[in-house]
């Protein structure tokens, strides 16, 4: 056997480089792409993300102090006071009597950034296919290498948006924002009805579970209780639960009492072989390609569908839609809502 | 300037009203078009009958896709297509390779003579070009000229779309799209074939997964290697008597772990590099149809067979030079081959090959079919065998499988290295005129070259462990 190697030795060594490769290039934890995030957060960073926070605040007419923007960049007290000192040199922030305000030249510079930040996320819901609990995480690292050309050109490819997928206006490229509306769900009373406008995308694991529980700008909800710093309400149909710091993470705004509460909708997947339903709308989670191609499809208010035909495994299911046979995964018939009607003799 | 204060008013107040007109003023538009258009059709557009082949297609949708009849159905058509193809494609390939290998190739050799023409251009042009298209030629153009118009009438009949339907669930799991189902069987009568298929995806990343997959559909080229292969190694090692159902089993088992590669590979590709690509899932079952047969005759013979028969042989041309020169070519006492051979061996023996497969998968690149014809001529030439084949740089193959072996294991072959060689066929780079399609099909560089080096890395990462693994505990 003319084989140079030893094959127990070379075996091992196999073995070693994938772990090896492994290691290096696995998604999300491997070394390129701890690499890729924690470029150190320099100067610059520190800088541009101070003034996002600061805007913010001013936005929303919240008090901001050393130890707040301390905690949110997740630096020293004694770091954060050479920060504002920087910032006061460079001529972005203002101070007078103790508290700190945002110059001109702060303000529209915090406006660039966020409107590279805001556009990047409603580019990532809308053209690609990356999650939405990545979104906010992306466009943070983005909002630092991106130009304001590129960004304005990314937003005139995508058709110039004007608010992001959280539901937070983009500020336009010379800097016009409108004014901050809207109040915190924990602020409502029993019995008001409003819309969400807003979900806060900070911090990401309070995010996450507001995510799961199905909650988006656009959708009306109903509140039914408040007691014990709990608030409950129905938001289609369904009753959320959520604590006050739950609840505070969401914008809403009022809307006048003689608004008819949205009824509860069934799901098309709900519906059996057979059954006909009238489709109410889509879930404002189903975004981009994948919505543009179901209303393509005839999937809007007033058409009428019918479970056909369930395929060999159970999944997806076709349904009569304006004549034609489609065939709709479970996943994508999660997000349409639908009114039963009677079925036909 | 009272004019340029009007503009810029207007303007300013069609930049404050777009923050009024809310986040989902584009379905709003969508869904006032859909409004219109049901008005104006429920005033004008009259329904007759229609009923009756409704009631047939809804008969004959619940048969093809229940859960019981389903997929036998779908195993047992499929099951035909390839053996008709198989069956059916023997005859002609063997006349076709006859009249241009037997016939036309030593009529042009004597031709060349006659006039003068030197020996290394009519080595080059004759034994070289000439012969790699006749071959490709020969052994492609039959069984594509079956297999694409017997499944462009699955295709028309309306059969393929409920396979999708039916295989969906699986593909899904997978992060692939049912209709990939239908480009991994386009794959297995040819991969460029499987790889243009991929258009009827419509959505991005699916689609790019079913490209870059396709690959490990056991193509047409490969079928006759592994065939081959299995025979001589796999069938040889057992008692004669079992000797034809287990090579048989041996060639459908490297198919199916084609599949099973197929699956796994776009599991991995949906949630690493390929995660952030947008993806929309739909499926149109359209109604059944009688089929046209003549105009599938006519589609499947130009758009399929012949399109994808051409780019093969424009690549084969050049191919089949490159080849006669390597192996003609002399510095000082060795040929070029020669010299790769003596340099690569080791690298070869280290996957469970050897230095005259790598450099055969390097030459004939350009279809899988030329691939056995140069192992065995390069073998040849470089053992020194005397007797056999028909000259240095003339690629053939005999006709007697047991001859076909000794030529092998006068070159080194074991079982190890029949086995490591159906798995690197089945597992590695497409050939040139599938790199190529799919370069044209994706128009990107980058995918292109993940295509084709992602199958090649798991080709030797799959042969280096089974030739360890075989050393440590067969030997």
């Amino acid at each position: 056997m003319p084989d140079g190697a030893n094959p127990g030795l070379a075996l091992l060594v196999g073995i070693g480089v994938l772990i090896a490769l492994g290691l290096i290039f696995w998604p999300s934890r491997g070394l390129v792409s701890w690499w890729a995030t924690s470029w150190s957060a320099t100067q610059r960073i520190l800088v541009e993300d101070s003034l996002k926070f600061l805007f913010d605040c001013e936005y929303k007419n919240l008090f901001c102090s050393l130890n707040t923007i301390a905690g949110h960049l997740n630096i020293s007290i004694d770091k954060a006071t050479r920060l504002l000192d920087r910032l006061v040199s460079m001529g972005l922030i203002a101070l007078d009597n103790d508290t700190f305000h945002l110059t001109d030249a702060g303000q529209s510079y915090a406006l660039r950034i966020i409107r590279v930040h805001r556009v990047w996320e409603k580019y990532l819901a809308e053209e690609t296919g990356v999650e939405q609990e990545q979104w906010h995480g992306e466009a943070d690292q983005i909002e630092h290498q991106m130009s304001v050309e590129e960004a304005d050109r990314l937003a005139t490819q995508i058709g110039n948006p004007v608010f992001d997928p959280h539901g937070d206006p983009i500020p336009s490229p010379v800097g016009e924002i409108p004014a901050h509306t809207g109040q915190s769900l924990s602020s409502l009373k029993e019995g008001d009805i409003a819309t969400i406008v807003h979900i806060e995308d900070e911090p990401p694991t309070i995010y996450a579970q507001l995510m799961a529980l199905g909650l988006y700008p656009g959708m009306q909800i109903y509140v039914l209780d408040i007691t014990n710093g709990k608030i409950s309400f129905a938001a289609n149909g369904e009753e959320c639960v959520l604590t006050s710091l739950f609840a505070s993470s969401i914008t809403v705004e009022m809307l006048p009492k003689e608004v008819t509460v949205k009824e509860k909708s069934d799901l098309l997947s709900s519906l059996a072989l057979g059954e006909r339903a009238e489709v109410k709308g889509i879930s404002a989670n189903c975004r981009g390609r994948q919505r543009r191609r179901l209303m393509d499809l005839g999937i809007v208010p007033g058409t009428m569908v019918t479970a056909e035909l369930k395929s060999a495994l159970g999944d997806p299911v076709a349904y009569k839609i304006l004549g034609a046979n489609i065939a709709i995964r479970k996943t994508q018939a999660d997000f349409i809502f639908i009114k039963r009607l009677a079925v036909e003799p | 300037m009272n004019v340029k204060n009007k503009e810029d008013s207007i303007l300013s107040l069609a930049n404050k009203l777009r923050w009024e007109v809310g986040v989902d003023f584009h379905d709003l538009v969508i869904e006032s078009i859909y409004r219109d258009a049901s008005r104006i059709a429920r005033k004008t557009v009259v329904l007759k009958g229609g009923k009756s082949t409704y009631n047939f297609d809804r008969k004959l949708d619940r048969i093809l896709t229940s859960p019981w009849l389903g997929f036998p159905i779908m195993f047992l058509l499929l099951a035909v297509v390839f053996w008709v193809t198989v069956a059916g494609a023997n005859y002609p390939s063997q006349l076709l390779s006859a009249l241009l290998l037997n016939t036309v190739h030593p009529l042009l050799k004597n031709f060349a003579e006659g006039i003068g023409v030197p020996w290394w251009l009519s080595g080059g042009l004759v034994d070289g070009a000439y012969l790699s298209m006749a071959w490709v030629v020969s052994v492609m153009l039959p069984p594509m000229a079956i297999f694409f118009p017997l499944f462009t009438l699955l295709e028309d009949l309306g059969y393929l779309p409920r396979v999708a339907f039916n295989m969906d669930s699986l593909f899904r799991k997978a992060g692939a799209h049912g209709k990939q189902a239908l480009t991994l069987s386009m794959g297995f009568g040819c991969n460029a074939a499987g790889v243009i298929a991929a258009r009827i995806i419509d959505s991005p990343r699916e689609r790019l997964i079913a490209i870059i997959t396709n690959n490990f559909s056991l193509c047409n080229g490969r079928w006759p290697t592994q065939i081959l292969i299995a025979t001589l190694f796999i069938g040889g090692a057992v008692p004669a008597y079992w000797a034809g159902i287990v090579s048989a089993g041996a060639v459908v088992g490297v198919a199916v772990l084609g599949i099973i590669f197929s699956l796994a590979v776009s599991w991995v590709l949906s949630k690493s590099i390929l995660r952030g690509e947008p993806s929309a899932f739909s499926l149109e079952l359209p109604p059944y149809r009688p089929p046209r047969i003549l105009q599938t005759l006519y589609t499947s013979l130009i758009d399929r067979t012949i399109f994808v028969l051409w780019r093969a042989v424009i690549f084969a041309a050049p191919a089949g030079v490159i080849i006669w020169l390597v192996a003609n070519i002399h510095v000082g006492h060795s040929s070029l081959a020669g010299y790769f051979i003596q340099w690569t061996n080791p690298l070869g023996l280290l996957f469970g090959l050897n230095g005259v497969i790598l450099l055969a998968y390097i030459i004939a690149i350009p279809a899988n079919e030329i691939v056995i014809p140069t192992i065995l001529m390069l073998t040849v030439v470089t053992a020194g065998l005397t007797g056999v084949g028909e000259g240095a740089g003339v690629i053939f193959q005999l006709d007697t499988i047991g001859d076909t072996k000794k030529i092998l294991e006068a070159g080194g072959w074991t079982l190890m290295t029949g086995i490591n060689l159906m798995l690197f066929s089945l597992l590695h780079n497409p050939c040139s005129t599938t790199i190529y399609t799919i370069y044209k099909e994706t128009n990107s560089l980058k995918w292109t070259l993940v295509s084709t080096f992602l199958p090649l890395a798991i080709a030797f990462t799959v042969c280096f462990f089974v030739a360890q693994l075989w050393r440590l505990i067969v030997l």
